[in-house]
């Protein structure tokens, strides 16, 4: 595994092109100004004119995000949105190409001379935004503060199979693992493998968590709590020619009509997300380019296998065996994504593609019901947070599964309870949502393995515990699809869980926003995205 | 007045108490762990257990109040939980936004609803009657998310003339201040103009079908001075008290119309930090409400006796 250009790291050729719209744009800002008149109430254009002459050679790309992130300290963050930014003001070891790869970034090269040992050789001469060196020390401060259990890193579980990290020379680290690992690489491109300056970590503590200092193409400048965020280019980037922006401003606006609205009427040039029902609406305008990104992302209902009335395996199946995937993916989600075969994504390469979606057939529920003693069927609750589509999947489930006489309740609560239920195994059946990750034993482990940390069913089969054991173990591709396979067979078979979507995660951006990488994972990096 | 003053200031100290306690009981009664809800999808029990001692939430929850009590008498709010910020700064922070938007939805309320009201109660039952109940109709009626996504539907998206979202402060910039908070405030105003719009009309044609007023005809006063000095004044009264009380409803409309029109205000605060369960800001932001609505019943208590020199206070 040698170093490779960072993906995506083309120089396009629109920079003149772009100097001379700004230069258009401030002529047009200029005149607005003249008239205060046209300032207060001045058309969408004007507006847009207007802001584009704060842009210089690189311009400004503005943002929208559904939710304000909770913290810039990457080790102590549990919330999804937080990493959009994250990706831009940090750099991970090892970056995520959009073929799900596992490229070059702060580390250069690496190999594994044997499963349970990682080296790392890492770039020359990366500074972070506070002028520190970025060396192998900096690398130890960083996986010794996620695994300090005082410290209370949210990452821990990330970093739990690592036993020591070793610095064996400035530029080279060795990562020493308690057990083979097959995910760690892919664990290290995200979260778990940002670096943040030591020297900052010495400086703020705690107040990390509004002064972050990475090595990422953008410096961070301010952050308004629940109104915009705002990153400016760093000029000492360590590839050369980028980052093409001068500065992001990330703003948040919570309601998805608006959002789209604020988009479409040019106030921001690209979303995070477009809900399904916006997808049509975002296509169908000119002005816009929206990309369909499949997503790792898995929904799926759990069915708690440790109490009636998922404890019988033939109720489970009834009761799967009583859903139809197809037309809730359709019509509920409008075909944005896919029918869930299991709890792999299709845009994983271990994606089990011989295996199809469980399908409705209820003469089989029947007699499952049957084999189960109850052929009259059963009754049983399912909980949900109350978005509008979670409740439509609700209501369709509860219509189906009432075909074969299962009455199912639908529980509303909210997601502070939901993770308190779910957690303490307080349900029959519950709705999940996965965010997913780039290696399926991120999508499979912790759900389904006995000792797996997230195992809320609390499924426990022997099979499945061995073979996802030997998933972690095995390097090879083509024999860890073969196990990941089985898996999905098992867990269909099985259905310790009814497997829903996989939904893709479309973005919508101004035309004119060029060189974004669509990596599955959803995260926006800006370091190849210019303006044209 | 002063005795008074100070009468009223003990009294809220109860208040707050009663109030912050049932807040806190409640908040605890609903199921949900704000450090389950901090670490989002990855739930890592023995690090979460330790957050938990960490942040004093494995106490008992007699103890957990008299500690949050006991530093709240000192002034200390505590810190948020999600956040980590001192709760006093996040409070005072998301209030700025949320006092310009009222003002300003106070403000537009005020300058229609008192000619339209006065209009509509001297003009009784003619057309323009007819029109302004008819939108006071619509104004009470009309939850604030619509009225928002059509503001919004109209005059950004089909005339262009502001943008969607988003909070400019007016202090530091008040032309794009005034033109971001427009639409949020006409929002928030709409139910407002419409109550003070039909409390004044009612209110004014009950003065006006006084003696005094019989009389201030009777002896040759013009009709403007008589509805202003004789009526209107009268009038006042009832007005006051609902404006008053309705300076809470703003808070809550707050809510929806900053979610709506993206604004950091104490709306937002307070529905994120109960889904949140983040307690102290939770606490710390009831807190506030209710000395701005027990303020804002002081100050119309102190306006009665302005206007109407019978009412001592003692």
């Amino acid at each position: 595994m040698k170093a490779r250009a960072y993906p995506g790291s083309r120089i396009d050729a629109g920079r003149m092109s772009r100097r001379a719209l700004v230069g258009g744009g401030l002529a047009l800002g200029g005149a607005a100004a003249l008239s205060p008149l046209a300032g207060v109430l001045g058309g969408p254009s004007r507006l847009a004119a207007a802001r584009q002459d704060a842009a210089a050679p690189g311009g400004s790309l503005r943002v929208g995000l559904y939710l304000d992130a909770a913290t810039m300290d990457p080790h102590f963050s549990g919330s999804k949105v937080d990493r959009q930014i994250y990706f831009n003001v940090y750099d991970p070891l090892v970056t995520l190409a959009e073929d799900l790869s596992i490229q070059p970034g702060l580390a250069e090269s690496w190999e594994a001379p044997d499963p349970t040992t990682y080296v790392f050789h890492l770039r020359e001469g990366v500074t972070f935004h506070d002028g520190t060196a970025f060396d192998a020390a900096a690398v130890k401060v960083n996986f010794d503060r996620m695994m300090d259990p005082e410290l209370k890193s949210l990452r821990r579980g990330d970093v739990a199979g690592i036993e020591s990290v070793e610095v064996v020379d400035p530029l080279t680290v060795t990562l020493h693992l308690a057990e083979p690992n097959s995910a760690l690489l892919a664990t290290l491109t995200d979260r778990a493998g940002m670096m943040i300056s030591p020297a900052a970590i010495e400086q703020f503590g705690e107040e990390l968590a509004r002064n972050p200092v990475g090595t990422g193409p953008f410096k961070f400048v301010e952050w308004q709590k629940d109104d915009s965020l705002h990153l400016e280019r760093n000029t000492d980037y360590w590839m050369d020619g980028l980052p093409h922006l001068d500065e992001i401003r990330y703003r948040v606006i919570l309601d998805d009509s608006v959002r789209i609205a604020a988009l479409k009427n040019h106030e921001i040039d690209m979303v995070d997300y477009v809900p399904p029902k916006f997808v049509a609406d975002t296509r169908a305008d000119a002005n816009l380019q929206t990309i369909d990104i499949p997503s790792l992302a898995v929904w799926f209902i759990w069915l708690n296998t440790t109490a009636p009335p998922f404890d019988n395996k033939a109720l489970r199946e009834a009761f799967a065996s009583a859903i139809d995937i197809a037309p809730i993916v359709e019509r509920i989600y409008l075909g944005i994504g896919k029918p869930a075969n299991g709890p792999i994504s299709p845009a994983s390469w271990a994606y089990a593609k011989d295996v199809p979606v469980r399908p409705r057939d209820l003469d089989f529920a029947r007699a499952k019901l049957a084999e189960g003693g109850m052929p009259d069927g059963f009754a049983c609750a399912f909980k949900t947070e109350p978005t509008p589509s979670n409740l439509q999947v609700s209501q369709i489930v509860q219509a189906m599964v009432a075909e074969v006489g299962i009455t199912m309740d639908i529980i509303q609560v909210d997601t502070a309870t939901q993770i308190a239920d779910t957690v303490a195994k307080n349900f029959e059946a519950t709705w999940s949502q996965w965010s997913g990750r780039p290696d399926p034993d991120g999508n499979t482990y912790q759900h389904f393995h006995v000792n797996g940390g997230m195992n809320y069913g609390g499924y426990d089969n022997p099979e499945v515990n061995e073979l996802l054991d030997q998933g972690r173990v095995v390097s090879d591709r083509d024999e860890r699809t073969k196990i990941y396979g089985r898996v999905t067979e098992i867990l269909q078979e099985e259905c310790p869980a009814v497997f829903v979507w996989h939904p893709d995660e479309p973005k919508a951006m101004a035309t004119n926003v060029q060189g974004f990488p669509p990596v599955p994972d959803g995260m926006m990096r800006f370091a190849t995205v210019s303006l044209d | 007045m002063i005795g008074f003053l100070v009468q009223r200031l003990i009294g809220t100290i109860p208040v707050l108490l009663l109030v912050s306690l049932t807040v806190f009981s409640l908040m605890h009664l609903i199921p949900g762990d704000p450090v389950q809800v901090m670490a989002g999808e990855v739930q890592d029990p023995e690090t979460l257990a330790r957050l938990r001692a960490d942040l004093g939430l494995d106490r008992p929850l007699y103890v957990q109040y008299a500690a949050w009590l006991g530093n709240a008498v000192r002034g200390d709010l505590g810190k948020s939980i999600r956040t980590r910020e001192p709760v006093t700064d996040v409070v005072l922070q998301r209030l700025r936004p949320t006092l310009q938007l009222s003002a300003i939805a106070m403000l537009l309320a005020g300058v229609v609803a008192f000619p339209a009201g006065i209009l509509s109660a001297t003009r009784r039952n003619s057309r323009i009657d007819a029109i302004a109940t008819a939108f006071a109709l619509l104004g009470v009626s009309m939850p604030n998310f619509l009225v928002g996504l059509l503001l919004i539907f109209a005059f950004s998206m089909k005339l262009g003339w502001l943008p969607t979202s988003g909070y400019v402060d007016i202090f530091a910039d008040p032309i794009a201040g005034l033109r971001s908070l427009a639409l949020p405030a006409i929002t928030l105003g709409m139910a407002l103009t419409a109550v003070i719009m039909r409390m004044t009309r009612s209110s004014l044609l009950e003065s006006l079908s006084q003696d005094y007023v019989r009389t201030a005809r009777a002896k040759g006063l013009v009709e403007r001075r008589v509805v202003i000095r004789h009526g209107l004044r009268n009038a006042l009264l009832p007005i006051v008290t609902v404006v008053g009380l309705q300076v809470g409803n703003l808070l809550a409309g707050a809510v929806i119309t900053e979610y709506i029109f993206a604004i950091p205000g104490i709306g937002r605060l307070i529905v994120d930090s109960v889904f949140a369960r983040d307690y102290p800001v939770m606490q710390g932001v009831v807190l506030l409400s209710v000395i701005g609505f027990i303020a804002s019943n002081l100050v119309a208590d102190l306006l009665y006796a302005s206007l109407d020199p019978r009412i001592r206070l003692s």
